[in-house]
């Protein structure tokens, strides 16, 4: 593997020269250090107190950047691995245009929930690991992350087991970024901070479990709207059809008898587990956005990757795998009908 | 609904593809050939037009069983619509295993010709279910 050595606040001076040729309109996006936390930000003009990780997950970050056609802007994000994820997901859903962007996952040592804030969090690779396993904060979904380390996107930022960072090209574009920082490519030796991660369990549950699970859902729909992969503008459960209310749900009681209210709490997130299989990335942004604390990411996680398996999908590893209801194979699947 | 019949029939739903799962249930009729009155058809214009979301939908709304019926593969009216089904069903059986509800899904390769097959796989399917259905009644 080759790589680029980045000294300490190195690729702060790197975006800033990036920012500051004025041929184009140009973005940075990224972390920002605050006193009263980590928070993404769009650097339009100058990057300051920038930093590579984030140990707060609030939302996917990869949200905003639906339905972006940059237009000649040049956008280089430096993003968690499951945000670039996403992100790829996006462009093979024609979500993004991505002729004008740079993406970069940086290693990730782990996140712990936004609702729990803190300033004693040190933001150094190394302490950060070490904090964050030695407290035991992180959230389930990345405790069970299926790719923590910076090698999706185009270029990656990965960490090696001193806590120095390296900068590694992916594809043309990830050379691109990779000239913007000083320094000579060189063979990287040393091994990572942040290895390769431990697959779960092949998901299996009952029923009775879900039921019980899903019984405090009040269908806000938040997990639905703080999904990066969950992007149609005409949802199938905004209009009447799947989920009546007034009249229509007054037939449909009548019809079928006795139900729970609200209705249709099993058939919301069935189908949407369903039409987020094989994109979703596992990021646990929906259960971050539960109000209810509903355990959401063992569900969709755990039959995303169980699909995904199927066809030995990987969501958002490489640009040019297509998703696999999107394309088949003529000899395959043979006991698939009954 | 009435609480005291012994047997429960169960209802099924199907989705037939218009050139040739539908073309068969039509020439069942006209061979004279019996199939059970649970089973309700679909149509639909090809089998690659059923979102997993129609049959969840069935399935929570009260359908016993469900099953999406199609061209061989290769046959596909539209060349390789049902190539699509085959994965998304799959897929969603996939789905539904995991959840302990696999019985509930089927999917059938039917053509415009085979009027009997059409009516055996749709007979064994819902002898199946109603032996399951009222196992479980009684237990």
């Amino acid at each position: 593997m080759l790589g680029k050595k980045v000294k300490n606040g190195a690729i702060e001076d790197a975006l800033n020269r990036f920012l500051k040729e004025k041929d184009k309109n140009k973005l940075v996006i990224g972390f920002e250090d605050k006193e009263n936390g980590v928070f993404l930000r769009a650097f339009g003009d100058h990057v300051e107190n920038f930093s590579l990780f984030n140990p707060f997950f609030g939302i996917n970050n990869a949200l905003h950047f639906r339905r972006l056609f940059s237009k000649g802007t040049k956008i280089i994000l430096l993003l968690r691995p499951c945000e670039i994820r996403a992100y790829v997901e996006l462009i093979k859903l024609s979500q993004i245009e991505r002729e004008d962007i740079i993406a970069v996952s940086i290693d990730c040592p782990g996140t712990i929930s936004s609702k729990s804030i803190n300033n004693n969090i040190p933001l150094e690779a190394k302490k950060l690991k070490e904090y964050l396993e030695g407290n035991d904060m992180l959230r389930w979904a990345c405790k069970t992350c299926r790719e923590k380390r910076g090698v999706v996107g185009d270029a990656g930022i990965r960490i090696d087991q001193d806590g120095f960072a390296w900068a590694v090209p992916y594809n043309n574009k990830g050379d691109d970024f990779l000239s913007l920082i000083d320094g000579e490519l060189e063979e990287i030796n040393v091994g990572m901070l942040i290895s390769e991660s431990k697959r779960i369990d092949k998901f299996q549950s009952e029923m009775d479990k879900f039921y019980e699970d899903f019984s405090k859902c009040i269908m806000c729909k938040n997990c639905r709207d703080m999904c990066p992969v969950c992007y149609c503008i005409d949802c199938v459960f905004n209009g009447d059809e799947y989920l009546p209310k007034g009249d229509a749900l007054l037939n449909k009681i009548l019809r079928s008898g006795t139900v729970q209210l609200p209705q249709g709490k099993e058939l919301f997130h069935f189908i949407r587990m369903y039409h987020v299989s094989q994109t979703c990335v596992g990021c646990g942004a929906c259960e971050e956005a539960c109000p209810q604390g509903i355990p959401l990411t063992r569900y969709f996680k755990g039959i995303s990757e169980r699909l995904q398996d199927m066809f030995s999908y990987m969501s958002g590893r490489d640009f040019e795998e297509s998703i696999p209801y999107l394309t088949f194979i003529e000899d395959e699947l043979k006991d698939a009908a009954d | 609904m009435s609480t005291d019949k012994v047997e429960k029939n169960p209802e099924i739903i199907g989705f037939a593809c218009l050139y040739c799962t539908f073309k068969a249930s039509e020439m069942a009729g006209s061979l004279r050939l019996k199939y059970p009155e649970g089973v309700r058809l679909i149509q639909v214009p090809c089998s690659s037009r059923v979102d997993p979301a129609f049959v969840l939908k069935a399935i929570f709304e009260g359908a016993d069983g469900v099953f999406v019926a199609g061209c061989h593969p290769g046959d596909c009216h539209f060349i390789k619509g049902n190539y699509f089904t085959r994965r998304k069903i799959a897929a969603l059986k996939e789905m539904l295993d995991a959840f302990n509800m696999k019985e509930k899904i089927r999917l059938f390769w039917v053509s415009a010709a085979e009027a009997r097959r059409f009516v055996d796989k749709v007979t064994t399917m819902y002898n199946e279910i109603k032996e399951r259905k009222n196992v479980r009644e009684k237990g």
